[in-house]
């Protein structure tokens, strides 16, 4: 039996545990769930060691849990497996394993290989102990990790947003894990704010909203009751509209790219103004590098790539963007905003307001907080992305798009996001659809997919298997066609 | 005259706890502590005997502890201070690697305000420095040691520097000995000399070796055109990794291509070290190494001898002379106390003969020194020629201070490049 | 909130600061040093009089040189470790410049000015070119780069450049004086060289304050991919950032050959490159704290020299205090971001 008693986390103003009392009992899969900012990661992080709450208690099996640090929190026993751990990635997945033993200061080679040969293969995960784990996809990492956790004798494991950098199969294994691992008697805390994903594998929940707790249930309940709890309020889904499209504004002809992992080929696709098409399939299916040509920033290796009548195959990416073509990547900090830079910055770099060799520091400034409050980015124009939400830093790459688009690509536009930013994202793309922009989007949520698409094409190994109306599809259709199956 | 043997490693340690700032940085726990290098230069201090001492200044381009140049500097100006109850203020490593903050003229101020009433620069290095400095304190005695500047016959006199002399020893009589040992012990006839870099110096030095071997070979009843003497330039007074040759590579060379005896020209010690490895594989060869009294302990049973400065003497004279008011601008270009070339009293060059040399060749090297000492044996006497072939002296004629000075060639007999 | 941050770094300068005069302390009694002496044979020797501050302005004008270059670099991402070496190649060029080129002394000091910029700048380039089209890391292209440099040097003053007679580290003949950098009055300090010093500082600052090309260097250096994804050609940016730091670098060599040596000898860079880096690290980057770090460097390294004339100490004994103070200026600033960085990352705590 774990419980949270009355814990109050405060970081200036901000209340981010308001009083939160959560119980759970040993051997059961405990949900915790939340949108974002709700206060799910302060909880687990004061939890396992990583803060420390302002006031508050914590009991393990009825003793009082004091931990100030994540090793001390380990020892005894909870351990919290992050959404993509922290390997040391050029050390081999044994070493890894070995990291943080409280072993003598000589390492043991042998037993440890043992044990993580033994462990593995009791949850079927499958990985060499001397690949690097440079290797390793982030499922794999976290397998790594629960083994490595568990070896380390934890009996409280806590999984922060486990599912949303693996794939569907890993997920499945995941799961299975999770499941026997309870039967063992082990707790199990997972935090998400997906519901689907609380009701398939959860036992009970904690619902947490403003940093107070609004409900605990027995699974499963209503999808609609689990909404009201986490927002407040019902969100309704917006109506499908669809406008009339226009001229094609993209035209894409016999693509081929090969690369070291995907090797798209001969793929064609035309987008015309106004239209929303959908790219579908696994990771690595093509889809990426697809947009990628798209967007200018690869060159295809074979075919043609024609926007508003004009050749673009061979233009650099600068002049794709010249003639209105945006490109929005899945990872933002990685490859869309520049961590370091403030708000007021990125608008100097990539705003409205015209470049000279100075920069004009007051138009950049007040077209900065007009676009942020304009799209409720929370944030000032000092803040940098890093310091803002997932869904924060995807209102800013909105508000960064420039007034005239012709042609918009996204990857994975809402990823990571709770539902009422995913709602408010996609508001301001078919906004942009309506003015007659067409748009592109790979996605790996089928209901997203089949709600905003016109068309879905569904990428498998680099060709696309099948190209769907999606107001006729469905989702377990598009479910076996991304796994490269017919339906039966 | 020498420069520092590397001591670059003041910048390798600020590299290093720059790299190790970057790791620092970098990680994710900015907490690794890092050490930096810290020095063990064990410090003396020197206590004043008499009530109003005397002060000088000593600035040495290398560590006061380098076991070669530098060394024997310091060691005089010790010397000066027991003699005379003096006292030295030294800075060392003086040179733009090392000390890149610090010039010889901010030095030598800093002295002259500690109140040294004599300053001396002991490399060539510090011509410049030296120069202006004493230009612009012409009431403080200094001393450029190696330089010319207070030759009035010299080609660089400065007539208007009346508070610098100069100090030099006659390191010609040391090559030549070297040269006549290593002539007396060679099998193969051939002789080798690592040079450092070439210049009025270590041109006349090598004429010196190659003179000093001549005359004993000749002793021993052979031709002089049946002895083999070549110079190879490494092209700095120890190596620079892509710069210079790689001295030990020279001496392997040396010895693969006949030579038996290395004499060394250069600050480091690689062909007494390599020698003596050479020697314990089983091969007939033998070394010289230069400049330190102790050189030989490398390798005790091939070193044939080693010629080094003694400082003592002239550092005293010359401080006894700033003390009496008697000190003038002077030349002086000081040979070995014949009497006892190893008297630390009185002998400003030195020569210590190796295990190495047989016993009857021992009586030889004693009768080339004799009659070096007496002046019966001259090797800088004609007929001589330049490497080119073009006269140097004519039959019988004696080389002058002059032209052994500013010997601007090689001479006939020795293989090897005469200029750069 | 940037004002408590502000505090708070001050806060952590503070105790650094108090830590490393501690250890210092410490070290120097061990050597049987009084400290308090020391420290004021370290002032008095930097600072107490005229020809002393003028000594450690002259250390003063390269050291800051060469960190703005480094500014520009370390700002675009690039560690250019090779800045020593192009030091050396500006020096080389200002060299030829007061070596061969005639007319009236201000005539070849432009043309040292402009040349040694040059020199500096092609050898960055070739480091920038190296990484961009070569795929060779700057920090190795730089440090051998460094070596390429160092050993040109060497050749030259002893080879071609040597003085008659005599080669030897004593560098290249003296130039004519009417092409020495004018002094102030009597000292040795020039003014042309501050003034140099002080236009390459300010203007790395107002570049990378408030210029679009600062700007997108910075972008470039924190993330190249999103930089390009908001058009920002990176390859360019980084090598507009080597020519940039290039041009000051050899700046700086050309102060070190006509104001300071007044010829060109081996080791002319003096290590104000690999110094300018830890004054870099200090000032987290930014132009603005580097002129008056690279005045504490520059006066540290020149009273220094006092311990050993007056104390009869190892003048490295600096070198070691210097050390010592930057590593607890990192480790305090290390702690304090942590610090920092724990408290962001619990404050986004809600955003998974």
């Amino acid at each position: 039996m774990l419980e949270l008693i009355d814990i109050h986390k405060h970081f200036g103003p901000v209340r981010a545990n308001d009083g939160v009392t959560m119980r759970v009992e040993a051997g059961t899969i405990h949900g915790l769930l939340g949108e974002n900012g709700a206060g799910k990661s302060t909880l687990m992080k004061v939890l396992a060691g990583f803060i420390s709450a302002d006031s508050g208690e914590i009991l393990l099996g009825g003793e009082p849990l004091e931990v100030s640090n994540p090793k001390e929190s380990v020892t005894a026993g909870i351990g919290l497996l992050h959404q993509d751990p922290l390997l040391c990635l050029p050390f081999s997945v044994l070493e890894n394993f070995m990291l943080g033993r409280p072993e003598s200061f000589v390492l043991d080679p042998d037993t440890a290989r043992t044990e993580l040969e033994d462990l593995a293969a009791r949850f079927d995960f499958q990985f060499l102990a001397d690949a690097t784990a440079r290797s390793l996809t982030v499922g794999e990492r976290q397998q790594l990790e629960i083994l490595r956790l568990l070896s380390l004798g934890v009996r409280v494991l806590i999984l922060d947003e486990p599912t949303t950098a693996i794939s569907a199969t890993q997920r499945a294994l995941l799961f299975a894990t999770l499941r026997k691992l309870a039967e063992e008697g082990m707790t199990v805390i997972f935090v998400s704010h997906k519901l689907e994903e609380i009701d398939e594998i959860c036992d009970t929940a904690t619902v947490l909203r403003a940093g107070q707790v609004t409900g605990e249930v027995v699974l499963p309940v209503s999808s609609s009751e689990l909404v009201s709890l986490m927002f407040g309020k019902a969100i309704i889904p917006e109506e499908r509209t669809d406008v009339d499209l226009g001229e094609p504004v993209v035209d894409l002809r016999n693509i081929t790219a090969i690369e070291r992992l995907v090797r798209l080929q001969d793929v064609s696709l035309t987008a015309r103004a106004g239209e929303v098409i959908g790219l579908a399939g696994l990771a690595g299916s093509g889809q990426q590098t697809m947009l990628k040509v798209c967007a200018g920033q690869r060159k295809p290796d074979a075919g043609t790539v024609v926007v508003h009548g004009e050749d673009v195959t061979r233009s650099s990416y600068n002049h794709h963007m010249g003639i209105g073509v945006h490109w929005l990547p899945a990872d933002r900090l990685g490859e869309g905003l520049v961590e370091g830079l403030s708000v007021t910055e990125h608008f100097a770099l990539a705003g409205d307001t015209p470049q000279g060799f100075v920069v004009d520091w007051a138009g950049a400034g007040e077209e900065a907080a007009t676009k942020i409050s304009h799209f409720s980015v929370k944030g000032t124009t000092e803040s940098t992305p890093e310091s803002l939400s997932g869904g924060n830093q995807q209102r800013l790459l909105l508000a960064m798009m420039p007034d005239h688009v012709e042609l918009l690509l996204m990857e994975h536009p809402t990823r990571g996001l709770d539902i009422e930013s995913a709602e408010w994202v996609w508001h301001q793309i078919l906004e942009r659809r309506n003015d007659g922009t067409a748009i592109v989007f790979s996605s790996a949520d089928l209901d997203e997919l089949l709600r905003y698409s016109d068309r879905i094409l569904v990428f498998f190994a680099g060709r696309v298997l099948r190209e769907l109306v999606a107001a006729d599809a469905d989702a377990e259709e598009l479910g076996y066609l991304i796994g490269g199956k017919e339906r039966e | 005259m020498k420069v520092s043997n590397g001591r670059t490693w003041r910048r390798w340690a600020v590299l290093l706890v720059a790299f190790a700032l970057i790791g620092a940085a970098c990680s994710d726990d900015g907490d690794s502590g890092d050490t930096t290098a810290a020095p063990d230069d064990s410090t003396e201090t020197t206590a004043a005997v008499s009530e109003d001492p005397l002060k000088f200044g000593m600035i040495l381009v290398g560590p006061r502890d380098d076991r070669g140049y530098s060394q024997a500097h310091f060691e005089g100006g010790e010397y000066v201070e027991a003699k005379l109850g003096a006292e030295m203020i030294v800075v060392d490593s003086l040179n733009p690697a090392d000390k890149p903050e610090t010039t010889v003229e901010q030095v030598v101020a800093d002295m002259i305000d500690q109140g040294a009433q004599l300053v001396i620069a002991t490399s060539d290095d510090m011509k410049d420095g030296i120069e202006l400095s004493a230009a612009a304190n012409t009431d403080v005695p200094m001393i450029w040691v190696s330089g010319d500047s207070a030759w009035v016959d010299g080609e660089a006199y400065r007539d208007d520097l009346t508070n610098l002399g100069n100090v030099f020893g006659r390191m010609e009589f040391g090559k030549m000995i070297a040269g006549c040992a290593a002539a007396l012990t060679t099998e193969t006839g051939q002789i080798g000399y690592l040079g450092p870099l070439i210049n009025d110096e270590t041109r006349r030095l090598v004429a010196s070796a190659y003179l000093g071997a001549r005359h004993c070979w000749e002793q021993e009843g052979n031709s002089a055109d049946d002895l083999e003497f070549t110079v190879t330039w490494i092209g700095f007074w120890f190596q620079i990794p892509g710069v210079t040759l790689d001295p030990t590579q020279v001496v392997n060379e040396f010895y693969d291509g006949g030579v038996d005896v290395i004499l060394s020209g250069i600050d480091t010690t690689e062909a007494i070290v390599r020698g003596g490895q050479r020697a314990e594989a089983g091969e007939s060869v033998w070394a010289i190494p230069y400049d330190f009294e102790g050189a030989c302990a490398e390798a005790e049973s091939i070193c044939l001898g080693v010629p080094y400065f003694n400082w003592g003497p002239s550092y005293l004279g010359i401080a006894e002379s700033v003390a009496d008011g008697s000190f003038t601008a002077e030349f002086q270009w000081l040979g070995p106390d014949w009497a006892d070339i190893n008297d630390k009293d009185t002998s400003t060059i030195g020569w210590i003969t190796g295990d190495a040399v047989a016993a009857d060749d021992v009586e030889k090297l004693d009768a080339f020194i004799a009659g070096l000492a007496d002046g019966s044996i001259n090797p800088w006497t004609g007929p001589l020629n330049f490497q080119d072939g073009s006269p140097f002296l004519a039959d019988g004629e004696v080389a002058s201070d002059l032209q052994i000075w500013y010997l601007d060639q090689l001479l006939e007999g020795i293989d090897g490049a005469s200029s750069s | 909130m940037s004002g408590a941050s502000q505090r708070s770094g001050i806060q952590a300068m503070v105790i650094a600061v108090a830590g490393a005069t501690m250890i210092a302390a410490l070290l120097l009694w061990a050597l049987g040093a009084n400290p308090l002496e020391a420290f004021k044979l370290l002032f008095e020797g930097s600072f107490g009089s005229m020809s002393k501050l003028s000594a450690t302005l002259l250390v003063w004008v390269p050291l800051v040189i060469a960190s703005a270059s480094l500014v520009i670099t370390y700002s675009t991402g690039l560690w250019n470790i090779g800045v020593e070496g192009q030091i050396i190649m500006g020096a080389i060029f200002a060299t030829w410049a007061a070596r061969t080129i005639p007319g009236p002394g201000w005539v070849v000091m432009l043309a040292g000015i402009i040349l040694g910029i040059v020199g500096g700048m092609l050898w960055a380039l070739l480091a920038g070119v190296l990484k961009t089209h070569g795929g060779v890391n700057e920090i190795f292209g730089g440090l051998g780069l460094y070596f390429v440099a160092l050993g040109l040097t060497t050749y030259l003053v002893i080879g071609p450049w040597s003085r008659e007679g005599v080669a030897s580290t004593s560098g290249t003949d003296l130039f004519d004086a009417d092409v020495w950098f004018p002094r102030i009055g009597s000292l040795d300090v020039s003014w042309l060289s501050l003034l140099l010093a002080i236009i390459a500082i300010g203007g790395v600052y107002f570049v990378m304050r408030g210029t679009m090309f600062g700007l997108k260097l910075k972008s470039v250096g924190n993330n190249m991919a999103s930089s390009a994804r908001l058009g920002i050609p990176s390859n360019r940016y980084m090598l507009g950032a080597f020519a940039v730091a290039g041009g000051l670098a050899g700046l700086a060599g050309t102060t070190q050959a006509m104001a300071f040596h007044h010829k060109l000898v081996p080791s002319v860079s003096g290590g104000f490159g690999f110094l300018g880096i830890l004054v870099v690290l200090l000032a987290g980057f930014r132009a603005a704290p580097v002129a008056p770090l690279a005045l504490f460097f520059a006066a540290l390294s020149v009273g220094a020299s006092q311990l050993e004339l007056r104390l009869d100490l190892d003048s490295s004994v600096g070198g070691v205090i210097q050390g010592t103070l930057v590593l607890f200026v990192m480790l305090a600033t290390g702690w304090q971001r942590r610090r920092a960085e724990n408290r962001a990352a619990a404050e986004a705590g809600g955003s998974n």
